[in-house]
This record gives structure tokens, sequence and C-alpha cells, in this order.
């Protein structure tokens, strides 16, 4: 019940006697519209339901000490004392945040390869696992409207856009995969989790290297992404997770002997060589497409002997040194 | 433990670059003439700057140059830390 250290309420206080819930707060920015007030609040308690930022540990700890109407708190200089050091401490922390992050990893850029759909990420990995149903690989492109040159579209209005949803979800799923087949075989122990995360992530980076390296060497001046490498990188996790799967699957069921899984595997392997084959194209030969974004020069020729070694460089990676990262991958 | 795994891909990758860092220029690499003053100016001066063979040269020069300095730290931790640790 109310202190009698408190002012009396003002006559005409809203019936509700909680405070506004604070909730909704996933966008630090958001201001919600104010919670009925009638006009003699001060001021300070029309800026306290309006501000999001605060934490909500502020309101619900306010709200389940005390039981007084939503406009006495405001009275109280201690609780606004605290209020505004955490509302400063929130900006500061976020402010530093975002300087700090911002010069390591360009989130925008990041932001770019997570915009995706549902329809996208059914339709990513039906061409995936079943690559030769798919008929247009090339990336679309939109003339951007201050009139620099065009730039892709994201994943959610094009098929063909590699993404990074895919690939980390990919990359969690065969770590706890592999450790949970790796305890039901009796054989777990806890930094098999780290191993198998460092196993991944080696994976990625020799990939990444191979290809950096066969850029450089065969001269290869393409304008694609980092990300979009490590995204092309990722999706054969999703292959790895079918057939470590399926074979376990079939064995417990007891279906054939382990050519099973061996049929499986290939199956995955070749139908992962086929994506990568089909969406690198446009990342290691670049002059084979309509004109990539800013990469090639108008008239830039290649001689035929370097279009085949690109052309070998390509089928060698897709299919050799995939075939032995999918190995190692899946030997679990 | 062993940071998790890491560990052997650290010590492989430093032993590998130690590697290439200590090819003698002069030596060894003149004979087989992977030197970059070994490509002797093609038909018109025109150096053939763009093959494999070229560019791979080029890519082992700049690493020798790159990782001098930085392998002599990484050694010396390396050293130390397999000293104190066995």
């Amino acid at each position: 019940m109310q202190r009698q250290a408190y002012n009396q309420p003002p006559a005409h206080s809203p019936p509700l006697h909680h405070p506004v819930p604070q909730h909704v707060s996933t966008v630090p920015q958001l201001r919600s519209p104010p919670p009925p007030q009638p006009p003699s609040q001060p001021q300070s308690g029309y800026g306290y339901a309006g501000q999001q930022g605060v934490p909500a540990q502020g309101g619900g700890g306010y709200g389940s000490t005390m039981q007084p109407p939503f406009g006495n708190f405001m009275n109280d200089p201690a609780a606004q004392m605290g209020l505004q050091f955490g509302r400063s401490a929130m900006d500061a922390g976020q402010h530093y945040m975002e300087q700090n992050l911002g010069r390591y990893v360009s989130v925008s850029a990041l932001k770019h390869y997570f915009n995706v759909s549902n329809s996208y990420v059914v339709s990513k990995l039906s061409i995936v696992l079943f690559p030769w149903w798919h008929k247009p690989w090339s990336r679309q492109q939109r003339l951007s409207n201050n009139g620099q040159d065009g730039y892709y579209l994201p994943p959610r209005e094009d098929v063909n856009s590699p993404d990074m949803y895919i690939p980390m979800m990919a990359i969690v799923t065969y770590i706890l995969l592999s450790t949970l087949l790796a305890g039901l075989r009796g054989a777990f122990h806890p930094e098999l989790l780290g191993y198998t995360a460092t196993l991944a992530l080696v994976v990625l980076a020799l990939e990444l290297a191979i290809i950096k390296l066969g850029t450089f060497l065969l001269n290869i001046t393409s304008s694609s992404q980092l990300l979009d490498l490590i995204a092309y990188s990722g999706y054969k996790f999703v292959g790895v997770i079918i057939s470590l799967l399926l074979s376990e699957l079939l064995a417990h069921l007891g279906i054939g002997g382990s050519w099973v899984s061996w049929v499986v595997f290939l199956y995955v392997f070749s139908a992962n060589a086929f994506f990568l084959l089909r969406s690198l194209r446009y990342v290691l030969l670049p002059d084979q497409g309509q004109g990539g974004v800013g990469g090639s020069a108008a008239g830039y020729t290649v001689a035929r002997s370097q279009r085949n070694k690109r052309t070998q460089f390509l089928f060698v990676y897709s299919y050799v040194v995939q075939f032995g990262f999918m190995l190692w991958l899946s030997r679990v | 433990m062993v940071l998790f795994g890491f560990g052997g891909l650290i010590y492989v990758s430093v032993l590998l670059i130690n590697a290439v860092a200590i090819l003698s220029e002069d030596r060894f690499l003149a004979r087989i003439g992977w030197t970059s003053a070994a490509a002797e100016p093609g038909f018109g001066g025109q150096r053939d700057d763009a093959s494999v063979k070229a560019r791979l040269v080029q890519f082992i020069s700049s690493v020798r140059t790159l990782m001098r300095i930085p392998l002599m730290f990484i050694n010396t931790i390396l050293i130390v830390y397999l000293i104190i640790l066995g």
C-alpha cells in the first residue's frame, strides 16, 4: 500500500496503477506511444514512459517493491537519478560497441547476408541438395538510384544470392550433430565440441586460402566479397549433415551395410560439387558472365590457355578439394 | 586442451612458413630459376608477368620478405612455450 511519504496522487490519475510494461524493447530507439496520462503529470514521467532503452530490470524492480500509482515514482529523486545513470550507461555502451565493432566487421554488409525469408531458405536448401533442377544461376543486380553501378539483390529477392544464415545454422548444427553422434556411440567428452568447432573453422579457413591463392596465381580479378566465399564454403555443411544423419539412421534401421553411407555421401558430394561449380563460375571466371559488377573492364580479353587453366582450377576445386574436405568432415 | 586443436595446426603452419623463409635465394632458387630476375625479357621487352610460374615466384618472394621479422618473434615465443611446457 502507499507509504505516507509520497505525495497524494493527482485527482485524475489513471485507473491502472502498475507501471508501463517494458517488455517490447527489442529496438532501443523505438518509442512506444505514451500511456494515457493526465496532463498534470510531471515531464519526467512522460520521458520515462517514452524511453524504451531503459533495461527492463529498472521497471521490474520498481514494480515489485511498491504499489503506488504510476505518477508517484517520478517524484522520488533517487530513483530518477538511478534512471538517468542507467540510461546514460546504456547509451555509452551502445556507442562504444558501434564504434569499435564497426571498425572490424562491417555490420551493414553482414545485414545484407542475413536478409532472408522462409521461402528463400527452403528453395536454397533444395538447390543445394538437388542442383540440377535449378535453371538460371546468375545473380541479379539492380542499378541503384544514385547512379553508381549496380549492386546485388539481397537473398530475400534473389535465390541465387549467397546468404550467411544457412551456412551459420549448418555449421552449428554440424557441430552439435557430430557431438551427439559421438555421444550415442559412447565416445563423448566435452572437448569434442571445441575440437569439432575448430575443425569446421579450419576447413573454412583452408578453403578460403585455397580460393584466394587460386585467384592470385591465376590472375583472376573478380569483385567477389570475402563473405560470399565464406558463404559458398558453408553450404557444404548442409550436405555433410544430411549424409551423417542418413547414414546413422539407416545404420540403426539395419538397412544395408557400410556401402549405403558411401552412396549417400557420394550423392551429397556430387550435389555440392555441381552447386559450387555453377555458383563459383561467376566468381572465378568473371569474363564468362554478362560482364561482372565493376569487375572486368571493357575489352578485357583472356588468353585461351588462361581460360583453360581457370576452368581446370574450378573443376579441381569443386571436385577434388571438396571431396577431401567433405570426407574429412564426415569422419565423426 | 592444446588450444582446442589449434595447437597442431599452428605448429605445422609455422614450420611450413619457416621452410619457405629460409630457402636461400642465390644458392637454391637461382639454380632452379625461380627468382624474379630469371625471367629474361621476352619478345619486346615485355616481361611475362601473368603466368602461373611468375606469380608463384612473386608469391614466394613476397612471403619471404613479409614474414622474416614476424617469424622471428613467433619462433621465439614457440621456443619459450615448448621449453616451459615440454
